[in-house]
């Protein structure tokens, strides 16, 4: 803490003070002074005061403040010497003195007055703990070590000091002596807690293991609290469940706590395992809670164990929520909500739309209509086509059309595709959708029927993830098709399928396929595709040959500046992307 | 012709030539000649130094238009030209001869002046065989704007191997032989030791016995490269340090670390300026623990307590016809260029030698930027900091990529210098 720092909180400590000694109008001048910036007056008006009280903290501090910003604080000295004279068993005046003796320099002054401070509050750790913060204020870490461990022993108390030593120890990077004065700390003070796990939190990683293994020698619950939170900083969620599930003490209300505090740290991991840690805790913590708060947590676990992919565990604690007829309307709905989500990543639609309908009065319709079009995309992706489409159909809405789209788009209809894909437009509230669906719409576009079975087949397979077959479906369909209709896009889209599936030479072959002249449009993106699978394949020279060419026969179009840096790279010109 | 009835001119052919692209690059201008325009028009800047470098390398000729639209380039109209300048998309406007005439007598009017480049500078980077390519602004900048270069280090440098090369950058080396005063702050850093056992492994394959010693000698053959006729070019900590240890003859400058025996305390008023290239008069730091190596460098960057921050620095204009080098030095789209850090960021000007030519200062500010000036049949030109697109550079930062800087003006200037060497010599009055 800087010195500045220590004196502007002595000022905002000392306010109300002041401002309650409406008696003492020297000091209530020598504060406004200070507050108007006036530092030169505020300076005279606290000497004023000093003079007649030359004991008075108020007064001191304020001219110790003062005296900062005019780098002046030499003059402390000999005002201090004053007042320790006149006010021989003023704690705060010893405070101050050491303060300002640091900052003077005055090392040896600064331990003789903690001494003779220590002498008048002998059971007291504020003079040590002055004494050392003195020191650091001036970088002097051997200094502040000598001064705790003075004070934990004329105090005899093996215990004493000991946050002031484990923060030292942090700042000297030895996080072993951290972690054994914060033990000692917590045990006494357990607020300081928050402060141990945030300074050993950022312990660096090959030294961690050795922190743990000191911590699991320890017996007490305070221990697995600590190791619990420090494994979950440490990017082992899991361990920090186990460690404190297993340590929970039969109090409720220390369990909680433990628990709640947990839970705080898990919430900064987005990992999946971060995602389940919170789901154990929130499961724990429901197990602990009764009624409403209880089936609150319950339902937030389940969601947290959907979140994780762990569907068994979801369904677990959703299927006595949403059916409880002594669940609170607002979460039964949530949890038939996170239900009929999960059943749908498991691919039990039947029962979803079974859960859907029963579950429909009770659900906001935006919630309601969000589930409706999960439910319809896992019936599309299934091949379940017409039972997509009936549950769609009535949905008039831009994410409603564009699934609409893509459900017609699947079962051949060209035209009904495009149709709803226009009406949907090019806006939606996601944007990756949007993008996909107006790359969809160009690549029908070109096409001269309204209907075309062999392509909805190709890209539903492509839709269920089966790439290969979606590819060999796909170069099919562009056998049938001039480069100009179509079959140069479809084309280019196999190879950029094969060559996602790991096959390099038949990718080559389609996108040399797909660079036909009478598709210009195609024919850049199909080189520069090409370009990048030849860099990708160690044939740099061959990939500058297409690029050149694309450069020089498309000049206009729109891949000229990503195929100019991919000459760049191809050349050695710029850095790897 | 005037300024804005030549673009107006120039406007139409590139619409022309554009036009004749529709559909594919038909592979001819039509045209006797391109103007490569260097003003706010060109699409890519940096690139179009490697377009006119090419041009020459194939031995046809070319002009650079000092001080006309910004320091253009006159290249051939022919085939290869236009194809090279489309694939690096550098932007050129097809001219016929009457335009040219009427270029050419703009430039005779006008502080400007047509210079007829005659062949590509054979270009050498002094730079350690382990260096990375994106460490250097130079190397960086050769390598986008596609330039030729060789890589040479210290024993090619002490084995005469300078005479083959025209023009000579060098990285950002510490010729007083103390690994950039790196030593002490980042000792057993991976870099640093490998740094510091090839430097020591060289010094003993050359016959020396420190790497300071070493290293004087390599500054004196290059001061010798520059004496016989060669152009250095020098960025960042090579300025200040080559020159002192040219200066340094019979001191020791250099901390115990590096030569196993410690600073001479009274070094500063020790050097022998007369064998420097552009300084005199500096005041060397003698703790080994700063990363500081005199008061020539006005910034500190690595001094806490005397770091100057960054400011920007402005171009000097110069009369085209009467002081061509140093015009072509200074060819620009931007007069005011803002500063960026190096271990030497800018030479103050208490320590320049009277001779120096300063091509780039910060105005009102006690040093400079850019300076240039001549040494028995050559020259040299110290450019302060390190990368002008990172102007904080640290060690580990990602490497600068410089397709998102294409009209970068301070990279400019480093192309400038690697042009400026196949100019046909005139009567230099610089």
């Amino acid at each position: 803490m800087t010195l500045l720092r220590v004196v502007s909180l002595s000022f905002l400590l000392l306010l109300p003070v002041s401002l309650a000694g409406q008696q003492r109008p020297a000091v209530t001048q020598a504060l406004d002074l200070e507050r108007r910036g006036d530092y030169a007056g505020a300076v005279e008006a606290y000497k004023s005061l000093l003079r007649v009280r030359p004991g008075d903290a108020t007064a001191l501090l304020g001219l110790e403040r003062s005296l900062l910003p005019l780098n002046r604080s030499g003059e402390m000295v000999g005002v201090l010497q004053a007042a320790l004279a006149a006010a021989p068993t003023n704690s705060a005046v010893y405070g101050i003195a050491l303060r300002s003796w640091a900052a003077a320099g005055r090392l040896d002054s600064v331990r003789s007055l903690a001494l003779r401070w220590s002498r008048i509050s002998p059971n007291d750790e504020t003079p040590y703990r002055e004494w050392g913060a003195a020191e650091l204020l001036r970088q002097n870490r051997a200094g502040a070590r000598g001064a705790y461990e003075l004070g934990r022993a004329q105090l005899r108390r093996p215990d004493a000091l000991a946050a002031e030593l484990a923060q030292l120890a942090v700042t000297e990077g030895n996080y072993a002596e951290a972690l054994q004065e914060w033990l000692l700390a917590t045990r006494r003070f357990p607020g300081y807690r928050g402060s141990a796990v945030a300074t050993l939190g950022q312990a660096p990683e090959d030294v961690q293991p050795a922190l743990l293994r000191a911590l699991s020698k320890e017996s007490d619950f305070l221990s697995r609290r600590l190791e619990a939170e420090l494994r979950a900083r440490w990017d082992d969620p899991d361990g920090a469940v186990r460690v404190l599930t297993a340590a929970l003490p039969p109090d409720r209300i220390q369990s909680i706590a433990a628990l709640q505090t947990l839970l705080e740290q898990l919430r900064l991991l987005r990992t999946r395992d971060g995602k389940l840690a919170q789901a154990h805790v929130l499961e724990a913590l429901a197990d602990r809670l009764p009624g409403a708060q209880g089936a609150r947590l319950r339902l937030d676990a389940a969601q947290a164990y959907s979140a994780a992919e762990d569907k068994e565990n979801a369904r677990r604690m959703l299927g006595g929520l949403a059916d409880d007829r002594t669940t609170p309307a607002s979460i039964s709905s949530g949890a038939a909500a996170t239900l009929i989500t999960v059943l749908i990543g498991e691919g039990k639609f039947a029962e979803a739309q079974k859960r859907l309908n029963d579950a429909r009065a009770a659900l906001p319709s935006d919630d309601y209509d969000d589930l409706r079009r999960s439910l319809a995309a896992g019936w599309m992706r299934a091949g379940e086509l017409a039972r997509a489409d009936s549950a769609i159909a009535p949905d008039s809405s831009v994410e409603g059309l564009a699934l609409a789209g893509r459900i017609r788009l699947f079962r051949g209809d060209i035209a009904g595709a495009i149709s709803r894909f226009k009406e949907a437009g090019p806006y939606t509230k996601d944007r990756e959708e949007a993008t996909r669906r107006t790359a969809l719409l160009a690549l029908l576009q070109p096409l001269d029927r309204d209907s075309f079975p062999e392509l909805g087949r190709a890209l539903l397979l492509l839709e269920q993830g089966d790439t290969a077959q979606a590819a060999a479906g796909l170069e099919q369909v562009a056998t049938g098709l001039g480069p100009q209709h179509g079959g140069a896009e479809f084309t280019l889209l196999a190879g950029r399928l094969l060559r996602q599936t790991g096959n390099p030479k038949d990718a080559e072959r389609l996108f040399r396929a797909a660079d036909a002249p009478e598709a210009p449009g195609t024919a850049p993106a199909a080189e520069l595709a090409l370009a990048d699978l030849l860099v990708s394949s160690q044939r740099p020279g061959e990939a500058v040959a297409v690029l050149e060419h694309l450069i020089l026969t498309y000049p206009q179009s729109a891949l000229v500046p990503q195929a100019r840096r991919q000459l760049d790279e191809a050349r050695g010109a710029v850095p790897k992307t | 012709m005037k300024r804005r009835d030549f673009l107006r001119h120039s406007g139409a052919g590139l619409v022309a030539l554009h036009a004749g692209r529709l559909g594919g690059w038909t592979g001819r201008s039509g045209a006797p000649w391109l103007l490569v325009p260097m003003d706010e028009v060109q699409t890519d800047h940096l690139k179009a130094y490697g377009v006119a470098f090419r041009s020459l390398k194939r031995g046809v000729r070319s002009e650079w238009f000092l001080n006309y639209r910004s320091g253009s380039f006159l290249l051939p109209g022919d085939d290869i030209t236009a194809r090279d300048a489309a694939l690096a998309g550098v932007s050129v406007e097809p001219l016929d001869e009457d335009q040219v005439a009427q270029i050419r007598g703009e430039v005779q009017g006008g502080n400007m002046d047509a210079v007829p480049l005659e062949k590509p500078p054979k270009v050498a980077v002094y730079a350690p065989p382990n260096a990375p390519p994106w460490d250097d602004a130079v190397t960086m900048a050769l390598n986008y704007a596609g330039i030729d270069f060789d890589k040479i280090w210290d024993s090619e440098v002490l084995g005469q191997k300078l005479r083959s090369y025209d023009w000579l950058h060098l990285h950002h080396e510490d010729f007083t032989g103390q690994y950039s005063k790196f030593f002490l702050n980042y000792a057993g850093a991976p870099w640093l030791v490998d740094m510091v056992e090839r430097n020591r492994a060289m010094a003993t394959s050359q016959g020396f016995t420190s790497v300071p010693a070493e290293k004087r000698a390599v500054a004196i053959a290059i001061a010798g490269f520059v004496e016989r006729g060669g152009f250095l070019f020098a960025m960042c900590t090579a300025t200040e340090t080559l020159d002192l240890a040219l200066a340094a003859d019979g001191v020791d400058i250099a901390a115990s670390y590096a030569d196993g025996s410690p600073m001479d305390p009274r070094a500063s008023s020790k050097m022998k300026w007369d064998l420097a290239l552009a300084f005199h008069n500096a005041q060397l730091e003698l703790s080994p623990t700063i990363p500081v190596y005199s008061d020539i460098d006005g910034h500190q960057v690595n001094s806490p307590d005397r770091r100057q921050p960054l400011g920007s620095f402005t171009l000097f204009n110069f009369s085209a016809k009467i002081d061509p080098v140093a015009t072509m030095l200074v060819q620009n789209h931007r007069q005011v260029i803002p500063d960026f850090y190096g271990l030497t960021t800018s030479f103050t000007r208490k320590t320049l030698k009277p001779s120096v030519t300063v091509l780039a200062e910060e105005p009102g500010a006690p040093w400079v930027k850019y300076i240039h000036g001549e040494h028995g049949q050559g020259t040299w030109t110290f450019f302060g900091g390190h990368d002008p697109e990172d102007p904080q550079h640290q060690i580990g930062d990602l490497p600068t990529d410089l397709s998102l800087h294409p009209h970068s003006p301070g990279y400019r200037l480093i192309l400038n210098n690697v042009l400026f060497p196949a100019a046909k010599k005139k009567e230099l009055k610089t």
